[in-house]
């Protein structure tokens, strides 16, 4: 038990500490490097103005998908569920897209993080309406409900961008592809606070899960009632994909692999799990994005595609490795 | 009583004067600013135009279409035009970031703007508009006379095409690329270009600049002219589209040309463009 216990701590720390690499990598290499010992007054400028905010976006958006990824492969006890499979991510780009196109900035900057946020939330609330039956969340009716939800959202996203020959939709297609190049600082205490709750809320549900992923019954008769905690768990998956779309669009592969990641590399203990699904989503979105802007440079590929580039493979190669696949 | 009264004009005075200093210094400040040396163009159309004006030599980042002239393709790249990157532009320190509002990203002007970097944002959309687009970015980058120029040359050459003839040149279309079939709408130097030449464009009153067309309508529409833009493979796909199109008379008469990419952006290479589809539409004659 003890080696076991050992091995574990090693792993986490291993991970903790890969973590720190990666984003001080991202921060300083770069499409070109900046020393961090020796900064003139423009790289200064783009180190706090340009490269920090974009590594923190690309972070939290990552840390969200991955932990709600696997608090929604739990609650639905499915390994195919992804934050996405909620058509949350399909009403924010809706309502996003429709801004870029129109052109609406009544805000500002914040403007089309906001109208995101917005049309995720309104998603999720309508949703877990349509899950709601007989006092609780029904699994399957939930992801009925957002899949059927999310070709409605997709379809009418593709009937906005098919009649509008605007250049308004070479913005938007980045847009959805999951694009990091304008994050900046205005956009990030909203996202913090909103995945910060979120993950929170899924850290101390975390025991929960664990009961939740054994079945109904059996939860039941651990002390946890199946439906408060679907609930609360929903909601915390709801709040962290709405932010995490909010600040840079759609990125795929993340929340729906990670978590098997994860569950690979030290099982599928909730409580390890989350925070372990987190970090590997924000670092893998931050070294996508790192790679995004650099191999091409000044050229600025989207995120979301260089993540499933070199995250699937590694995926791939665990699945053939490994033999345990459970939730 | 009189002399509370005084005080008041004394003090209204002094105010006053106070006022006239800082607006002549804000006045004076601005006029003996030096004009911009490190100017970035975000979009392929400015670029021309500030190559034409002859500002080549201040001209520190290009994007990465931006391809004319050629001497344009050796400035240093900042990104593309929906996605310039912010770090390529802040790490060549410009000036003045020239940029558009239909390409580049809204949100890129606001970055910069926090930044403390100058933009200046180009609006013009039509051919007309065109002398005083320029005249605009001369004043902007302070450079007004080689604008000036640039803008009268321009001038001066649509002067000759103002005079010809209206509605006698018939229907014509000009197709960017066959599949999809993308045409040029209204609001186009395209379109501006069609009737200066004294035609009419049957796409005029699609939705949006450059709409996707249905290959019906414009078989109903019965083109007189038809105009295809040069481009890798063009040849062989617009055959293809030129096969289903054989009944409309453009077709059966041959008045079918292909053309450069002049038009395609809205600078001083519009009226090399007009002159191209003038010589074109004279040919046939």
């Amino acid at each position: 038990m003890g080696q076991v216990e050992r091995n574990m701590k090693l792993k986490l720390f291993t991970i903790i500490l890969a973590a720190m690499v990666i984003f001080a990598a991202a921060l300083f290499i770069g499409p070109k490097f900046i020393n961090p010992f020796n900064v003139n007054g423009i790289e200064k400028e783009i180190l706090i103005s340009i490269r920090l905010p974009r590594v923190i976006v690309s972070v939290l958006m990552g840390m969200a998908l991955g932990a709600s990824g696997a608090v929604l492969q739990g609650i639905l006890r499915n390994p195919l569920a992804d934050p996405y499979i909620l058509g949350i991510s399909s009403g924010a780009a809706l309502t996003a897209v429709v801004g870029i196109i129109g052109g609406s900035a009544f805000l500002g900057i914040v403007t089309i993080p906001l109208l995101a946020f917005i049309g995720a939330l309104i998603t999720g609330i309508f949703v877990g309406a349509m899950g709601w039956k007989k006092g609780g969340f029904w699994p399957e009716r939930l992801l009925l409900a957002g899949v059927g939800l999310g070709f409605l959202f997709s379809a009418m996203l593709m009937l906005i961008m098919s009649i509008s020959s605007d250049e308004g939709l070479r913005r938007a297609t980045l847009w959805i592809f999951g694009d990091l190049s304008i994050a900046d600082w205005s956009v990030i205490p909203y996202g913090l606070v909103f995945i910060a709750v979120g993950f929170i809320i899924s850290i101390s549900r975390a025991k929960a899960l664990n009961a939740l992923i054994l079945g109904d019954e059996l939860s039941h008769s651990l002390g946890f009632s199946p439906r408060r905690e679907r609930f609360i768990l929903f909601i915390s998956v709801g709040l962290m994909t709405a932010a995490s779309v909010a600040l840079g669009g759609m990125i795929g592969f993340i929340g729906l692999l990670i978590p098997h990641v994860g569950r690979f590399l030290i099982g599928s203990d909730s409580r390890v799990l989350i925070p372990v699904s987190a970090l590997g989503g924000g670092m893998l979105l931050c070294i996508a994005d790192l790679i995004g802007k650099s191999v091409l440079s000044p050229m600025e590929l989207p995120a979301g595609i260089v993540t499933a580039i070199i995250g699937a493979p590694y995926f791939l190669y665990l699945l053939r490795r490994k033999d345990v696949l459970s939730i | 009583m009189r002399k509370s009264k005084d005080r008041r004009l004394k003090t209204r005075i002094i105010f006053f004067v106070l006022l006239l200093f800082t607006i002549h210094c804000s006045l004076f400040t601005a006029s003996n600013a030096e004009s911009p040396k490190r100017i970035i163009s975000l979009a392929p159309s400015i670029t021309e135009i500030l190559f034409a004006a002859g500002l080549e030599d201040r001209i520190v980042g290009v994007t990465n279409f931006c391809d004319y002239p050629e001497q344009a393709k050796e400035k240093p790249k900042i990104g593309g035009i929906a996605n310039p990157s912010l770090e390529a532009v802040v790490s060549l320190k410009p000036d003045i970031v020239v940029m558009t509002m239909d390409g580049n990203p809204r949100e890129f002007q606001q970055r910069l703007d926090a930044m403390g970097i100058k933009t200046y944002v180009f609006r013009s959309h039509r051919i007309s508009e065109l002398p005083d687009g320029i005249r605009k970015i001369g004043i902007a980058l302070d450079e007004k006379k080689m604008f000036e120029d640039l803008a009268l040359r321009i001038e001066q050459s649509l002067d000759g095409f103002n005079t010809a003839k209206a509605n006698t040149s018939g229907k014509m279309l000009f197709v960017i690329w066959p599949e999809p079939l993308i045409v040029a709408g209204p609001g186009t130097a395209i379109n501006d270009a069609i009737n200066l030449l004294g035609g009419i464009n049957i796409a005029e009153d699609a939705k949006g600049r450059y709409p996707k067309y249905s290959i019906e309508e414009i078989i109903r529409r019965s083109p007189d002219v038809i105009f295809f833009g040069r481009g890798k493979g063009m040849d062989r796909i617009s055959r293809k589209l030129l096969k289903r199109l054989s009944s409309v008379p453009a077709v059966k008469n041959k008045k079918v040309f292909y053309v450069s990419d002049s038009l395609y952006r809205l600078g001083p290479r519009v009226i090399s463009g007009l002159k191209e589809l003038e010589e074109h539409l004279s040919k046939k004659k």
